[in-house]
Parts: structure tokens; C-alpha cells; sequence
């Protein structure tokens, strides 16, 4: 008898559990009176410039960076550095091994040889690392279950920052007014500024971000690129991966591009574009005859 | 260091109190105590008071009024104020248990584990907090338990017409001491089989399994090398299941008749967390996170 209540109401709770966390995984309409256009904030980064002295701690620097998945190089010997004070785009098709790449910079992925530094130190060898480096991975990375405040609020906690910073960080990307609903209802363009908005808790000068775009409006879009741009117009150092030629055309000083995990190209963006007729044609070329890798 | 250490414990407990989780364990344990505490006073109290018509005359009755009778001495009081004061243990445990699975797996199932490393890239400290918000989660709904419990005892002791001096006695504080260690113990080993096999349903269903069902195997291995070898000491080797070595550990006397000392139950159930938690920090630390 006992047991068996044991396992009814065990059994129960997992089960809620389990509703609780696939609730809202689904497809359907956004709830109603969920906010579509959070408006723009200003597009400037206001934050204080970098002083000269301190841009080196800024200096991104990959020598023979190697990934392996089980003796398949998925990244291969990749070299390559981005500067304080410029946006530098990361190119590549998919599959190419830009989000390996990014991921072992971070230290969240282990190299299977070669390095990965931050102002001449391996990430994990940072000290509180989200004050100098600040990055953007997949959409927001928040539990759909909690509130978009509060996700950061938890990140300020971990890191030491006050929880205080969690709204200023939510008005620069002008998400105050969702703050207070949970992920869940929040789309993909509010999940990209919520992920951003994270990257910027500890004023960085270094900003990584993978696809920043993805899911953004033409708006969303230019607002971002207007963003970064200002973020390296006051000596931070900002490396950007996108499929967006474009963009990256528009905000790139320079570029890095790979295709099947080895570096193709690098340098300044006229460089690279070179003799073609823009970056499409130059991009394409150089990764000619590495699709269909995934 | 112990400044980083406090920031994490308390990231930790942001986390859990930041989704509906919190109020799904606290509120479902709350509740589970609250049932636990009535319907075990309820039982004792038939225990008590046996109703006669349900027994038909003669060996049984006299049996149930026998029973009845020995609940009445001093002794029996205390077994009774023993027993309310760990009502529900075994499903007030089962739930301090998927707490720790809890707190171990679902940053891997939401996708914040990554986030969390980026603030803290040493690994083994993220673990490290987690190891201790488990066990104040074991400290807390041991405390949570125990309140209830300890206002329902001299509740039931007084209404049954008991001595309220068994409230007090050595037998009924050891049992709750002991259930303090097994509350925390369980919330590490939830911990462990949640950070070793990190996804969230599939450690769920192996901590109930090995909770609900794993001393059965234990015993079935056991009796099979019993039958082969006929050695005594091979029985009580059935401490080695968690549950059975839980039970060594809070039962006064003997949980069954080769048990070992008590002490040796606790060191198996730590040594399982311990072990477990010890895997999962080392496979957390290298793995990568995608």
C-alpha cells in the first residue's frame, strides 16, 4: 500500500516535471499580449571606451587550432587573430567548423591541439572572463522556463556582478518591457538580444557571437550592425560569424574564411573580395568545391 | 576562492528558485509531509484502537489486541512517537533524491550549461556548488519534515492519553538525527546518477529504479551465491543495495537479521554518492559542451 502511493505520487511529480519542461516547446501561436516589436533601442554603444593600454588584453590570437572527432578533423590547424577596435567576420559554409572554432576560443570545447588565446591567455585561465570577453552562441541558451530577467540575473549571481546590471543590459538591447515573461514566449529576435544581452553583462572589451542575425528583422538587423560597429568604434575587439555576405560586408574590417575547417582567406576586407566583384563572388570562390560536407 | 564558492552556491539556488520547479518540490514536498504526517498518525492510531469487527474472534483478534496492548507501554509509546516523527520517509527521501537529479541534469536539458561554464569556466567548482546546494536541499526538507513531524507527535502522544516523556527519548532523536544523514545522502546520490548520465528522464527512471526496485536484484544475487557458497556473512552483504543500506542505517536495532552496525550503511550510501558524484564531476570537467 505504501509503496504503491510511493510510486503514484513519484511518478506524478515526474510527470509534471516533465510537462512543465516540454510546455511551450511546441510550434503554436505566441500568447496573446506577447510584445512582437520590444522598439529599438539606440543603436550606439554608450558604454566607456577601451583606453589604449588595456587593447592588447583584447587581442584574439588562434595558432593550429585542431578538432577531432573520432580521427576526422572537423577544424583543421586554423590560424588566425582579430584586432582591438575591429569587427572581424567569420565566414564559411556550414558544416565548415566555425561553431567548433568559436566553441574551443570559449573553452567550451577541448582542441585537439593548438591554441586558442584571449589577450595571451586561454579562456579558462581567465579570471571572471565574462568582464573581458562577452559571447553570443546559439539564441538566448536560456531555460524556455524562466524569465528573461532572471535568466540574467542568475548569470550577474554566478559572476559577482550586481543583479542591477540585468536591466540595464535589458534596456541597451531593448528588451525591457519582456523582461518579465518567460523565454517560451519570446521569439527568436527578442531569444538573439537576450543572448547578446548576456554576452554584455560584464562590459566586455571582447565580443564573440555565432549568427547573431539569424531571426532578426531588417530592422533587428541594421540595428545590430550598428551596434557592433560602435562597440569596436570605442577599441573592442568584435568577431562575428554569419551567412549574411551582405552584412558582413557592410560591418567587416576583416575577414577570416573557412571551408571544410581550414583557413581559406584572411585579412582586411578588400583583400579578401580582391579582384572579384564583391564578397559573394570572392566568398564563393574561395569555398568552391566543399559543399555537400554536411 | 570561498568568495567565488558563495556566488555559485547562491547562482545555484537562484536557478532552481527562478523556475516553477521551486514550487513543484517545495510545495509538493510540503504537501507529501503534511499526508505523510496525517495518515501515519492515522495508522498508529489504528494500531491503538483496533477495529475489532474487522478481526474475526479468536487468534487474530486476540493477536490484534495483544499488539494493541504492547503499543500502550512506555515502549511502545516511543515507537510510536518514532514512527510519527519519520513519517513518510521513504517517499519524503524518494523526492529529496530527484531534487539531486534535478540540480544535475537540467542545465544539460534547457541548454544553460553553457552559459554557466562561460562564467565559470573551472568546471569542478560549478560541481562543487552543486554538491552543496544538493545537500542543503537534503538539510532543508529534512527540516521541512521534521517540523511537521515534531508538532503532530505531542499532538498524537496527548490525544492517545501516551506519556509525553517518549517525545524526548534517546531512540526517537537518533531516528531523526539519522534521517537528517539519509535526507542528505540521497539528495548527493540523486546528484551523482544525474551528473553521470546527465540526461534528465533517463536518470529520473534509473534513481526510482534503483530507489524503488534495485535491493530486489541485490538480494536475487545474494541468495543465488547464498545457495552456492552457504557462507552467513554473504547476507549481509545486502546492505550493499542503497536502499537497504539507507535502512541499516536508520533502523535502532536490526533492519534484518544479518545486518551490520548502522554505521556501516551510512559509509555505503556516502560511498555510493561519492563515487557517483566523483564520475560525473571528472566526466562533466573533460566532456565537451555542444
Amino acid at each position: 500500500m505504501v509503496i504503491v502511493v510511493a510510486v503514484l505520487v513519484v511518478g506524478g511529480l515526474i510527470w509534471l516535471l516533465q510537462r512543465n519542461r516540454h510546455a511551450g516547446r511546441g510550434l503554436g501561436p505566441p500568447p496573446a499580449g506577447a510584445v512582437t516589436n520590444p522598439g529599438l533601442p539606440s543603436a550606439t554603444y554608450d558604454g566607456e571606451p577601451v583606453a589604449a593600454s588595456r587593447r592588447p588584453l583584447g587581442r584574439i590570437e588562434v595558432r593550429g587550432l585542431t578538432k577531432e572527432y573520432s580521427g576526422v578533423a572537423v577544424v583543421d590547424d586554423v590560424c588566425f587573430t582579430a584586432e582591438p577596435g575591429r569587427v572581424t567576420g567569420f565566414l564559411g559554409p556550414n558544416g565548415a567548423g566555425k561553431t567548433t572554432t568559436l566553441r574551443m576560443l570559449l573553452g567550451l570545447v577541448a582542441p585537439s591541439a593548438g591554441v586558442a588565446e584571449i589577450g595571451g591567455f586561454r579562456y579558462a585561465r581567465i579570471e571572471e572572463p565574462i568582464c573581458l570577453v562577452g559571447a553570443v552562441l546559439e539564441a538566448s541558451g536560456a531555460d524556455e522556463g524562466r524569465t528573461g530577467r532572471d535568466h540574467l540575473r542568475v548569470l550577474c549571481q554566478a559572476a559577482g556582478l550586481p543583479r542591477s546590471r540585468a536591466d540595464e543590459v535589458l534596456t541597451a538591447v531593448g528588451l525591457a518591457r519582456v523582461g518579465r515573461r518567460r523565454v517560451r514566449a519570446y521569439s527568436l529576435g527578442m531569444r538573439q538580444r537576450l543572448g547578446l544581452a548576456a554576452a554584455l553583462l560584464g562590459d566586455p572589451q571582447v565580443l564573440i557571437l555565432d549568427e547573431p542575425g539569424n531571426g532578426l528583422d531588417p530592422a533587428g538587423i541594421r540595428w545590430i550592425r550598428t551596434f557592433l560597429r560602435s562597440l569596436a568604434a570605442t577599441g573592442r575587439t568584435v568577431l562575428v560569424s554569419s551567412h549574411q555576405l551582405g552584412e558582413i560586408e557592410q560591418m567587416a574590417d576583416d575577414l577570416v574564411v573557412i571551408a571544410a575547417g581550414r583557413v581559406v582567406a584572411a585579412g582586411p576586407l578588400a583583400s579578401v573580395v580582391g579582384g572579384h566583384a564583391g564578397l559573394e563572388e570572392a566568398f564563393l570562390e574561395l569555398t568552391a568545391g566543399t559543399e555537400g560536407i554536411r | 576562492m570561498t568568495k567565488v564558492a558563495t556566488r555559485l552556491v547562491a547562482a545555484e539556488i537562484l536557478k532552481i528558485r527562478t523556475t516553477r520547479a521551486w514550487w513543484l518540490f517545495i510545495g509538493g514536498f510540503t504537501a507529501a509531509s503534511v499526508l505523510a504526517a496525517v495518515f501515519n498518525s492515522g495508522s498508529n492510531d489504528n494500531l491503538l484502537h483496533p477495529t475489532l469487527s474487522d478481526y474475526p474472534a479468536g487468534a487474530s483478534r486476540d493477536a490484534a489486541l495483544a499488539q494493541a496492548a504492547l503499543a500502550r507501554t512506555a515502549a511502545g509509546a516511543v515507537s510510536r512517537a518514532t514512527s510519527i516523527m519519520t513519517s513518510g520517509q521513504f517517499l519524503l527521501v524518494a523526492i529529496t533524491l530527484m531534487v539531486g537529479v534535478h540540480i544535475a541534469t537540467t542545465e544539460y536539458g534547457s541548454g544553460t550549461m553553457t552559459s554557466t561554464f562561460l562564467v565559470e569556466p573551472r568546471r569542478p567548482r560549478v560541481v562543487v556548488a552543486k554538491v552543496i546546494v544538493s545537500a542543503l536541499f537534503g538539510v532543508a526538507f529534512w527540516a521541512i519534515a521534521t517540523a511537521l513531524d515534531a508538532v503532530a507527535t505531542p499532538l498524537f502522544l496527548a490525544a492517545e492519553h501516551l506519556p509525553a516523556s517518549a517525545f524526548g527519548s534517546p531512540v526517537v532523536v537518533r531516528a531523526t538525527a539519522m534521517g537528517l544523514l539519509a535526507f542528505v545522502l540521497w539528495a548527493l546520490f540523486g546528484l551523482g546518477i544525474g551528473a553521470v548520465l546527465r540526461n534528465q528522464v533517463v536518470a529520473v527512471v534509473v534513481a526510482i529504479a534503483i530507489y524503488a526496485g534495485g535491493f530486489l536484484a541485490v538480494e536475487l544475487i545474494i541468495h543465488l551465491l547464498y545457495d552456492a557458497f552457504g557462507a552467513s556473512w554473504l547476507l549481509s552483504l545486502a546492505v550493499l543495495a542503497p536502499v537497504q543500506a539507507s535502512n541499516v542505517m536508520i533502523t535502532a536495532g536490526k533492519a534484518f537479521p544479518d545486518a551490520p552496525p548502522w554505521w556501516v550503511g551510512g559509509l555505503v550510501l556516502a560511498g555510493y554518492g561519492v563515487a557517483l558524484a566523483a564520475v560525473g564531476a571528472t566526466s562533466i570537467s573533460r566532456s565537451d559542451v555542444a
